[in-house]
């Protein structure tokens, strides 16, 4: 097994009867790692599997060969900037960062240097004095992500790094993950937005109600999802000429008449074309009564990452 | 690694200082350790007080000891003025008895500047006599004693160790800021002990203190000589006792309820059982008896509660009287517990996870 790789072998993790996430299998070599899904995905559940705060229900996870079971070896590695949005009561932003590496044991001196160093690293050297309580949430999002930094790990797990952050900072703490990925280091970042990460993505892991859905290069992920074939449950009056006119068209893998024949199940390569086919079907006199997406598929995971383009409604 | 370590709960120990002893939530447990200093200091200025007045009194109406002596009951209104004089206080009150007949009710106060002597007459007739002493050292050593066992240990430590010892970790999960220290590379034993401690210093500091202030303003109340010689005699080791067995209560119920804090969602149902347990002490058959903190702490105290007075019969007879554990035993069962409590607890923190989702 390469020490230089995350290594998630067949995970599963539930909550009592609830699923996180199921039968993740997954390598992540250095380099930026998007986990990029909507709300409840799994995402956080996958970071935090890593980072040992759950325990899977099922698999094994090694971290640069380090088992996340084992914090005081995994977190010398690892930093990690987690969603949770509250702090150590009473700190200043300069005390939470210092505490947080008294703990790491390393002496007063070197905490104080690496303290000034990363805050100044996540451009909050002017607010460090006051408390954390105080702080806007762009400006909490920083002090978190210094949190990771601090200890300058090779390992980086940033959960929606991004979210609050002003343009400006939004650039620079890109251009961080930029230099910490030519390092040869691992930074692993989590958005429900693809668009937010996949232009600073070496790859992607695309996930879906607790599933990994798709995982590569973001061109072959891309690529992956267009040729997913998806089903779309029509109700209409005519199902039979609706499915000879669906037929016609070369994307449409399927047309299946429901039985009591009110309607025809659909599968397409390429939905959006589906959907001006049935625009141009409903202007042409066949009564649609409603369309559905008949599965949680890759497709619709997809438009949603991607900002949720429009579908074209009959 | 030993080094490492100590540095790491020293860290943890400075961390959670703020909530242990500065966290508003925990403002009752400073309430609850120092009401009795607040009684006894109370209990002292009035006896104080009225001692000045009894000796001022005395001075002012003088009337020597043998005067008092010669007083008996059956004696008339008129005989015991006449011995004594005029009293410094008296209450008349008149009654009609069932026979219509107005009867008169006559209560005297007088002093010999150190003890209050109360006379009461009925119809004029010296019916009864009450002699108030001055509270004595042993009456307060007593006292103190019962206090300091039946309500400071059973109620202000072990709530107080409830307040600080369970918030350790499940305050920080109500807080959603646990996750913080599970980020470092620290052993979770490690987290443990630096929470234990932190815990540890916040309860003994403020309960000691307790200890000590409440000692203070029991003797306060008496006359310097009195106190020299106490303190010659038996009361430092006395002292030291009770500073030890408040330090030691601390020791085993904090590790009891960090533990709980640990385990449980809802701390309110185990720390009542735990309470049950200890309160039910004296009704238990020795072998049982223990098995709870409150026996070796009983022991470990340098005078013996006093029994109460007003205990039914029947509950007397459910007391199973056990004799208490040596010193060195005591002290040694109460840190083999705690040790015991602590291994168990490091064993669920080794497997502890931050779902604040769920807690």
């Amino acid at each position: 097994m390469r020490d230089d790789l995350i290594t998630l072998d067949n995970v599963s993790r539930f909550y009592g009867e609830v699923l996180g996430v199921n039968r993740v299998t997954l390598s992540i070599p250095p380099g930026i790692t998007s986990l990029v899904g909507p709300n409840g995905a799994g995402k956080t559940t996958l970071m935090n599997l890593m980072t040992g705060l759950i325990r899977p229900t099922r698999g094994r996870i090694r971290v640069l060969g380090l088992s996340p079971a084992q914090p005081h070896r995994l977190f010398g590695l690892v930093g990690y900037a987690t969603q949770f949005d509250a702090f150590p009561r009473g700190l200043s932003g300069f005390q939470f960062i210092y505490s947080f590496l008294r703990l790491f044991g390393y002496s007063k001196a070197e905490c104080k240097r690496l303290a000034n160093r990363v805050i100044d690293q996540v451009g909050l050297s002017d607010a460090a004095g006051r408390k954390v309580a105080g702080y806007s949430k762009g400006m909490r999002q920083r002090i978190r992500l210094a949190q990771a930094l601090a200890h300058d790990p090779r390992v980086l797990i940033l959960d929606e790094p991004l979210n609050g952050l002003d343009p400006l900072v939004r650039a620079e703490t890109i251009n961080l993950f930029r230099r910490y990925a030519t390092e040869g280091r691992h930074v692993l970042v989590s958005s429900h937005v693809l668009h937010e990460v996949d232009m600073i993505s070496d790859q992607v892991v695309l996930m879906s109600g607790g599933y990994v859905v798709a995982e590569g290069q973001i061109q072959s992920v891309r690529s992956e999802i267009q040729e997913q074939p998806v089903k779309i449950l029509v109700h209409c009056r005519q199902p039979g000429m609706l499915a000879s006119k669906a037929f016609e068209q070369d994307h449409v893998v399927e047309a299946q008449l429901l039985t009591e024949g009110s309607g025809v199940l659909i599968t397409t390569r390429d939905a959006d074309r589906f959907y001006r086919l049935l625009n141009h079907l409903a202007l042409n006199g066949i009564d649609i009564e409603g369309v559905t997406p008949a599965d949680d598929n890759v497709n619709s995971v997809y438009d949603y990452l991607i900002g949720g383009e429009e579908r074209v409604s009959p | 690694m030993m080094k490492l370590w100590c540095r790491q709960i020293v860290s943890v120990v400075r961390l959670e200082m703020k909530k242990t002893f500065f966290c508003k939530r925990g403002l009752w447990v400073y309430l609850l350790a120092f009401a009795p200093v607040v009684l006894y200091m109370v209990n002292s200025v009035h006896i104080t007080r009225q001692r000045r007045h009894l000796a001022q009194i005395g001075a002012e109406h003088p009337v020597s000891q043998a005067a008092f002596n010669n007083i008996k009951t059956g004696l008339s209104r008129e005989n015991v003025v006449a011995k004594l004089g005029e009293p410094y206080w008296q209450r008349t009150r008149y009654h009609h008895g069932s026979d219509g007949r107005k009867r008169s009710f006559v209560l005297y106060k007088y002093t010999d500047g150190k003890n209050d002597f109360m006379y009461h007459f009925e119809d004029d007739k010296l019916t009864w006599i009450n002699r108030r002493d001055p509270e004595k050292l042993a009456e307060s050593q007593l006292i103190f004693a019962t206090s300091f066992q039946f309500y400071f240990l059973r109620l202000a430590v072990f709530f107080g160790c409830v307040g600080i010892f369970v918030n350790l970790f499940r305050g920080e999960m109500l807080d959603k800021s646990l996750h913080f220290y599970m980020l470092t590379p620290m052993r979770r034993e490690v987290l443990l002990a630096g929470k234990y401690f932190a815990g540890l210093l916040a309860t003994v500091v403020i309960f000691t203190s307790s200890t000590a202030l409440q000692w203070w303003a029991m003797l306060w109340q008496f006359e310097r000589p009195v106190i020299v010689e106490f303190l010659a005699g038996p009361g430092p080791t006395q002292f030291a006792a009770y500073l030890g067995v408040t330090a030691l209560a601390c020791v085993g119920y904090g590790s009891i309820f960090l533990a709980v804090g640990l385990i449980f969602r809802n701390p309110v149902i185990p720390a009542a059982v735990v309470l049950l347990w200890e309160s039910a002490n004296p009704f238990l058959p020795p072998l049982l008896k223990k098995t709870s903190m409150i026996y070796y702490l009983q022991s470990l105290c340098p005078v013996t509660a006093a029994p109460d007075k007003n205990m039914p019969p029947l509950i007397n007879l459910l007391i199973s009287p056990t004799e208490p554990a040596a010193t060195l035993a005591a002290v040694t069962c109460i840190v083999l517990l705690t040790l015991l409590v602590l291994v168990l607890a490091s064993r669920v923190a080794r497997k502890l996870e931050i779902n604040y989702g769920t807690d």
